[in-house]
């Protein structure tokens, strides 16, 4: 007999989570896929604490849950279903505050101030903001890409960003807007499901190293961030997209939270 | 539709959700595409013998134009993972099969066992959720050979599919295409009413 028997350590106590256990795989984020002699499988989010080979007992113990460090944030969001509007439609963005790309209703914008980026300068936008939303019309004011920001000032200070595209075209190499701590594609052009996209963390211009960078994207159902990135030397960060939907990047450094949502173009 | 739609998303549109079965049509799919240096169809220049009749056959209904309505998709029902596309421009066909894998990844048995039940919690979904993604991105970054083998075959290409007749059922009234419908003297009958 070869197989061992799995047990579960919790306040002082063991629990035997599965018998017969001939595979034993740790995985990602304290995951441990196990499976048995009957074909039996279980995943238990856990690390393993002894294995007594001999007595053929594995006892894990499971690994508690860090908090969820929730600081609200900002963050934009075209509405259009595909990544870029088309000549002639309205083209309307949405300031949402919350979390993880979830509205906190309990959450309430102060005095958010949105800006157009454009070659020729910055100038202000008008924002329509209640509550814990916002939004911005900017039909008039966009032919081709245009860096759109939004500014809350307070003890914490919220930045957010997004490109908004009308028309079909490709951009590459955007320019910082030249944030405090800002979020820029390193390469913009239609950035699609089941390819990676690069982000550049810029503090004050310069490339941010070993920023811890989190990624959601709008269909997410974790309650907390599925993605954390850390940029590299160059301020750099690499995500694989697999989901629909837009994404949304959010770094924090210091007092200031900054996001950059990507419009996937489809 | 906008245009420059990518493969990846068309296979996404037609089939409705994203899974790994879908995934590996796609890739197999976007190799016959390179490899055999063709162009989506678009009145039957291209040819496609699925094996299955699973997930993955919906990218190449979506993705190379060979689709069940213009009669290009010739299902087979064999239950293997292989498809066989041809090309009558080129003179070409590429036999295309998934590769037998004795031991699935654990992320794809957990992922199976959470899309077998019912329902599932929130803590359920958002681990379906990564697991997909993580499966998601595996499929696509493994390159195509540790996924598929493909050997280009001889191919005796068919006439391409024609248009027949429609005759009235002299049971039901309704119209039946001529050569599905039974001969009774000078009527005919359709196969639903025989």
């Amino acid at each position: 007999m070869c197989e061992a028997n799995v047990y579960l350590h919790r306040d002082g106590q063991e629990e035997l989570l599965m018998e017969s256990v001939d595979r034993i795989i740790p995985g990602e984020d304290n995951q441990i896929f196990m499976e048995n002699i009957f074909g039996e499988r279980r995943v238990v989010k856990a690390r393993i604490r002894e294995m007594e080979l001999v007595r053929h007992r594995v006892i894990l113990e499971a690994v508690p849950e860090e908090p969820v460090q929730r600081h609200t944030e900002i963050w934009l969001e075209p509405e259009t279903a595909h990544g870029h509007f088309h000549p002639g439609e309205a083209v309307i963005i949405k300031l949402n505050k919350g979390y993880n790309m979830q509205a906190d209703s309990q959450a309430e914008l102060k005095d958010p101030k949105a800006y157009i980026v454009k070659p020729e300068g910055t100038r202000e936008l008008e924002l329509h903001a209640h509550h814990n939303q916002g939004e911005i019309n900017l039909t008039e004011e966009i032919d081709g890409l245009a860096q759109i920001y939004v500014h809350e000032k307070g003890e914490q200070e919220r930045y957010a960003a997004v490109l908004v595209e009308v028309g079909h075209h490709h951009h590459h190499g955007t320019q910082p807007i030249g944030l405090p701590l800002e979020i820029i594609p390193t390469d913009y052009s239609h950035a699609r499901m089941g390819e990676n996209y690069e982000i550049q963390v810029l503090k004050n211009g310069i490339p941010l190293a070993g920023a811890e960078v989190k990624a959601t994207y709008s269909s997410t159902k974790n309650r907390d961030y599925p993605h954390h990135l850390t940029t590299d030397e160059t301020g750099r960060a690499k995500l694989f997209l697999t989901a629909r939907g837009n994404y949304l990047f959010s770094v924090t450094d210091e007092n200031i939270i900054s996001t950059f949502t990507l419009v996937k173009s489809f | 539709m906008c245009k420059d739609m990518p493969p990846l998303e068309k296979a996404i549109q037609f089939h409705g959700h994203i899974c790994p079965g879908l995934l590996m049509g796609v890739r197999a799919a976007e190799f016959a595409q390179k490899y055999l240096d063709i162009d989506p169809d678009q009145d039957e220049e291209l040819l496609a013998v699925v094996e299955t009749n699973s997930c993955g056959v919906d990218a190449i209904q979506s993705i190379l134009g060979c689709t069940f309505g213009k009669g290009n998709l010739i299902f087979k029902d064999y239950g293997k993972n292989v498809y066989t596309i041809a090309s009558r421009e080129k003179r070409r066909a590429v036999r295309i099969a998934q590769k037998y894998k004795p031991q699935s990844h654990p992320d794809s048995l957990r992922y199976r066992e959470l899309k077998r039940k019912d329902s599932l919690n929130e803590a359920e979904s958002a681990e379906a959720e990564n697991l997909l993604g993580a499966i998601f991105e595996r499929l696509m970054s493994t390159p195509f050979e540790e996924l598929f083998t493909w050997r280009d075959i001889d191919f005796s290409f068919p006439a391409k599919a024609e248009i027949y007749p429609t005759v009235q059922c002299s049971v039901c009234g309704e119209g039946v295409m001529e050569p599905r419908a039974i001969r009774n003297g000078q009527n005919y009958v359709c196969p639903d009413c025989v």
